[in-house]
C-alpha cells in the first residue's frame, strides 16, 4: 500500500539511470466491471512543460526513484482520454461526495494498492492522518497510525465532483441514484450551486422529482431556477400535486404559468385546483392521488380496480367510498379489504363514520384531528360533503413542526 | 452544463423598485461584514485617535474605505462567481501546507482578537455599573445558543440589527456639539490644529493603526464565507458589489461620528485617554450622560457583534479548509466541529480575558503582529485567484483591477508592517 502524497515529487529516471523529471501526478481511468480504477499513467514534470506516459513504460512505480523502461529520447506518449482522472489534479484536495455516508468531504490523500503488477486505487484518505502526513511528518503519522481508525472511503462509494470547471458528473452517476431521495437532499444542499445543479441535472426526471421533494422550499426554488421550463415540467408532472402546488406557488407569477402550459393537462389540472385554495389550509396542503371506488362493488372487484390505481396513488392506507358526484359516504382500510369475504359488497363492510375536514379549515386543525385519531391520511371535503383530496399524516405534521424545530427532534422521529 | 440550458430569460431590464426588492435579497454579508470591522478593538481605536489628534485624523477615513471596499468586493465576487469560500480555494489551489499556515494565523490572530473584545465588554460594563463577569458569560452562551440553533436567517437579522445600534454614535456626536464644518472639510484635507512634528508623528502611527482594526485578514475570510453561506445567485453579482461598496461607506460614516464624538471633547479641551474604553466616561462631562451611555453601549454592541462575527469567520474558514460541513443551516447533529469551534474559541477568550491577568495591550499588539503577518498572503491569494481567468471567467480582474487592488493591498501591508515595527521599536 502506498499513498499518492508519498510518491508525488518523486524523481523519475530512465533506462540508463539519467533523471528525466519529477513525478506530477497519476492518471487512472474508472471501467465498468470493477469499482476500483487503475493506474494507466503518469505526468511526469521535465523541464520543460510536462510529459503523459503509459504505465507500461513504468519499471517500478512506488519506489523511492521511479524508473522507465525507456531511455529518454524514445519514452512513449499517453494519449488522455475523456473520462481519465488525474488523482493529484481532479481528487487530491478536492472534495467528493462520500455516497457511504451521504455527505460531502474533502480529501486528504488516495491510497494505493499494488495487486499481480497492476496499481488501484482503493481508498481515499479523509482522515488528520492524511494531513499530517501530506505536511511532511510521516513518521508521527505512521506513529499515530497505530491508535488511531483510519478513515478511509472505498473508491467504490465516491462519486467526484470536480475535476475541471466545464466537468461533468459521470452520467450515469450510477452510485448515486442507489441512495434515498432524503440522502441525496442533504448531499445537494451540501454542495455550492453549480455542483449542486450539475448532481441534480445527472438524476433522472424521478429520482430528480424525489429529490427536490426532500428539499427545503427556498432552496427548491433556487435550484429549479437554474433548470429549463421543459425539464422542470416533467418534474413537476412526476411530483405529487401537493407538492408541485408548493413549488409553483414560490415561483415568480410569470414562469407559473408558463410551467403549467407546458405539463401534461391532467397533471396540470390538479395542481391548479390545488393552487386555488390557500397555502395554510387544508385545500392547500391536500393531494390529489387518493383511492376512490364506488359503494356497488364487490371485495373482488375492488380489489382489482385498486391494483390498477397502484402507480397513480400516493398512499392507499384507506380507500374512500363515493357515490356519482363524488360525495364521501364511507371509508375502508386494506385490512377491512382484505378480510372481506370476496362476494361481499364495499357498502357492507366500509364505515361510515366518517372523520373528514373542510377544505377551507386551517392547517393546524387538521394537524390536531389527525393526531387525535392517529389516521395516517384524512379525506378533505367541502361544504357539500363532496371529497376533493386527502392530506397524509406527514404532510399535516410537516406544515406544523417548524423546520428547525423538527431538526433537532431525534433521527428516529423524524 | 445548467447555465447554457436557462433560458435567457432578461428581456425587459427591471423596474427601480424591483431592482430594489433584489438588493434585498443579497443584502447582508457585506454590510455585516463591514460593520463588524467597527468592532469594540475598532471603536476603541477611533476614539483614541479623535481624542488624541482632532478632527483631522478624519481624513484617513476616505482612503480607509476605499481600500475597504475594494478589498471586500474582490472576495464578494470571488465567492459568488466560483460558488466557494476563499478558503475552500486556497486549499484547492495552492495544497494542504498553505492551508494549515493560513488556517494557523487567523486562529491565533481571531483569538487574540476576541480577547480584546470580552475585555472592552468587561471594561464597559464596569461603567455602566453592569456585574462584568457574569455579563460576560451571558453574551456568550446567548451567542452561542441562537447561532447554533438558529439558521443563517436568524443570525444575519440579530447582526444587521446589531449594526443598527452603531446609530448611538450619531446621537453621542451631536450631544458633543462638534464644529460640523470644520470635521466635515478635515474629510478632505487635515487642517485645524497646529501641526507639530509630533503631533505628525502621532498622526501616522494611529492613523495607520485605525487602518489595522478595520482591514484584517478575518474580514476577508468571513464575506467569502458568509456570502457562500446565503448562497447568493451569480446574477445578482452586480448587487452584491454594490452592497460591499455601501458596507465599507456605512462603516466609515459611523467611524466619523466616533472620531467626532470625541474630537469635540476630550481632544478640544486636551483630556488625555489611556485606552478607547475611557471615552464613554471621559466625553461624559462635556456630552452630558446620556452621550456617555450610548457610547458605552454602542462599545457593548460591537464588541458583541466582534465576538460572533471573529470566531464564526474562524469556524467558517476551518470547515472550508479541512472540508467538513459548516453552515448556520445545518443542524449541531451535522456540523457538530463547526458549531464546536465556535464555542470554543469564545470560551477562551472568556476565560483568558476574565480570569488571566494579562497586558491587554501585549494582547493587542501580538494581535495586529499576526494580522500583519498574515495580510500579506491573503491578499496575495486573493487577487491571484480574482485574476484567475479559468476561475472567473468575464469576472476575473481586469488591468486596471488588478493594479489597483495591488496597489491598495501594498498601501495595506506596508502600512500594517510599519505599525507592527513601530510598536516593536517603541517598546
Amino acid at each position: 500500500m502506498a499513498y499518492l502524497s508519498e510518491i508525488i515529487g518523486r524523481p523519475v529516471i530512465d533506462l540508463d539511470g539519467k533523471p528525466v523529471g519529477k513525478l506530477k501526478d497519476v492518471i487512472v481511468r474508472p471501467w465498468a466491471e470493477f469499482p476500483h480504477p487503475l493506474i494507466e499513467a503518469i505526468v511526469v514534470e521535465l523541464k520543460n512543460g510536462e510529459h503523459y506516459l503509459p504505465f507500461a513504460a513504468v519499471a517500478a512505480l512506488l519506489s523511492p526513484v521511479i524508473p522507465l523502461k525507456y531511455r529518454s529520447d524514445e519514452i512513449p506518449t499517453f494519449e488522455l482520454m475523456a473520462d481519465d482522472v488525474l488523482l493529484s489534479r481532479d481528487v487530491l484536495d478536492k472534495q467528493i461526495i462520500d455516497t457511504d455516508g451521504a455527505r460531502v468531504v474533502r480529501v486528504n490523500d488516495v491510497e494505493l494498492v499494488r495487486v499481480n503488477g497492476t496499481i488501484y486505487v482503493s481508498n481515499v484518505d479523509i482522515s488528520w492522518l492524511g494531513i499530517i502526513r501530506r505536511m511532511g511528518l510521516v513518521g508521527l503519522s505512521q506513529s499515530l497510525g497505530g491508535h488511531l481508525k483510519q478513515k478511509g472511503i472505498s473508491w467504490e462509494d465516491v462519486e467526484l465532483m470536480h475535476r475541471d470547471q466545464s466537468m461533468q458528473l459521470r452520467v450515469p452517476a450510477k452510485k448515486l441514484h442507489e441512495l434515498h431521495p432524503a440522502d441525496l437532499a442533504d448531499i445537494v444542499s451540501d454542495l455550492n450551486r453549480l455542483e449542486s445543479g450539475q448532481l441534480l441535472d445527472s438524476l433522472d426526471v424521478k429520482h430528480l422529482a424525489d429529490t427536490l421533494e426532500e428539499v427545503e422550499p427556498e432552496f427548491q426554488v433556487e435550484l429549479v431556477g437554474h433548470m429549463s421550463d421543459e425539464k422542470v415540467a416533467d418534474v413537476l408532472e412526476e411530483m405529487n400535486p401537493d407538492e408541485a402546488a408548493d413549488l409553483l406557488g414560490d415561483l415568480p407569477k410569470e414562469r407559473k404559468e408558463d410551467l403549467l402550459a407546458l405539463m401534461e393537462k391532467d397533471d396540470a389540472d390538479d395542481v391548479r385546483k390545488l393552487l386555488a385554495y390557500p397555502e395554510e389550509s387544508a385545500g392547500g396542503i391536500m393531494t390529489t392521488e387518493y383511492a376512490s371506488i364506488p359503494p356497488d362493488l364487490t371485495a373482488a372487484e375492488a380489489i382489482q380496480v385498486l391494483r390498477g390505481m397502484a402507480d397513480e396513488v400516493e398512499t392507499m392506507f384507506y380507500v374512500y367510498v363515493v357515490d356519482l358526484d363524488q360525495h364521501l359516504i364511507g371509508t375502508f382500510s386494506l385490512n377491512n379489504l382484505i378480510f372481506a369475504a370476496p362476494g361481499q359488497k364495499v357498502s357492507d363492510f366500509m364505515t361510515d363514520r366518517i372523520i373528514s375536514v373542510n377544505l377551507t379549515d386551517d392547517q393546524e386543525t387538521v394537524a390536531q384531528i389527525v393526531s387525535k385519531y392517529d389516521l395516517l391520511a384524512i379525506p378533505v371535503v367541502d361544504d357539500e360533503n363532496r371529497l376533493h383530496g386527502i392530506v397524509t399524516a406527514d404532510d399535516a405534521l410537516d406544515k406544523i413542526i417548524p423546520t428547525a424545530w423538527k431538526k433537532r427532534l431525534p433521527r428516529f422521529y423524524r | 452544463m445548467i447555465e447554457t440550458t436557462a433560458p435567457r430569460k432578461r428581456r425587459v431590464l427591471p423596474g427601480f423598485w424591483k431592482r430594489i426588492l433584489i438588493f434585498l435579497t443579497i443584502f447582508g454579508p457585506a454590510t455585516i461584514t463591514a460593520m463588524a470591522d467597527n468592532d469594540a478593538g475598532g471603536v476603541a481605536t477611533y476614539s483614541l485617535a479623535g481624542a488624541k489628534l482632532g478632527y483631522p485624523i478624519l481624513f484617513p477615513l476616505v482612503i480607509i474605505t476605499i481600500l475597504l471596499g475594494v478589498t471586500q468586493e474582490m472576495g464578494m465576487r470571488l465567492t459568488v462567481i466560483t460558488r466557494k469560500g476563499l478558503a475552500d480555494l486556497i486549499r484547492e489551489k495552492f495544497g494542504v501546507k498553505v492551508a494549515i499556515f493560513m488556517f494557523g494565523a487567523l486562529l491565533i490572530a481571531n483569538i487574540g482578537t476576541l480577547i480584546t473584545e470580552v475585555a472592552a465588554i468587561k471594561t464597559t460594563s464596569t461603567m455602566l455599573h453592569i456585574p462584568p463577569i457574569p455579563f460576560v458569560m451571558v453574551i456568550v452562551l446567548v451567542s452561542f445558543f441562537f447561532v447554533t440553533k438558529g439558521n443563517y436567517k436568524l443570525t444575519q437579522g440579530i447582526m444587521l440589527v446589531a449594526s443598527l445600534f452603531y446609530i448611538v454614535y450619531i446621537i453621542s456626536a451631536v450631544k458633543a456639539h462638534p464644529d460640523w464644518g470644520l470635521a466635515v472639510t478635515n474629510l478632505f484635507y487635515p487642517h485645524g490644529v497646529d501641526m507639530t512634528s509630533a503631533y505628525l508623528r502621532d498622526f501616522l502611527l494611529i492613523g495607520m493603526g485605525v487602518l489595522g482594526t478595520t482591514i484584517t485578514p478575518w474580514g476577508q475570510f468571513f464575506i467569502s464565507s458568509f456570502a457562500f453561506d446565503k448562497k447568493i445567485e451569480k446574477g445578482k453579482i452586480n448587487y452584491s458589489q454594490m452592497e460591499t461598496y455601501w458596507g465599507a461607506f456605512l462603516t466609515d460614516f459611523f467611524s466619523f461620528f466616533m472620531i467626532v464624538a470625541t474630537a469635540a471633547t476630550l481632544f478640544i479641551h486636551s483630556i488625555p485617554l489611556v485606552s478607547g474604553e475611557q471615552a464613554a466616561l471621559a466625553i461624559q462631562p462635556f456630552a452630558g450622560q446620556l452621550a456617555g451611555t450610548l457610547f458605552a453601549i454602542g462599545i457593548l454592541n460591537a464588541g458583541f457583534m466582534g465576538l460572533v462575527i471573529v470566531s464564526l469567520s474562524t469556524a467558517y474558514a476551518f470547515a472550508e479548509f479541512f472540508g467538513i460541513s459548516g453552515s448556520l443551516n445545518d443542524s449541531y447533529q451535522k456540523s457538530k466541529t463547526f458549531y464546536i469551534l465556535f464555542g470554543i474559541q469564545l470560551i477562551v477568550a472568556m476565560v483568558v480575558a476574565l480570569f488571566i491577568p494579562l497586558s491587554l495591550f501585549k494582547v493587542a499588539v501580538f494581535t495586529q503582529t499576526i494580522n500583519a503577518v498574515a495580510l500579506p498572503p491573503v491578499f496575495y491569494y486573493l487577487i491571484k485567484l480574482t485574476s484567475d481567468r479559468q476561475l472567473m471567467g468575464e469576472f476575473a480582474n481586469n488591468r486596471f483591477q488588478k493594479i489597483f487592488s495591488i496597489t491598495c493591498t501594498v498601501v495595506i501591508v506596508v502600512t500594517s508592517l510599519f505599525t507592527v515595527a513601530t510598536i516593536f521599536i517603541k517598546t
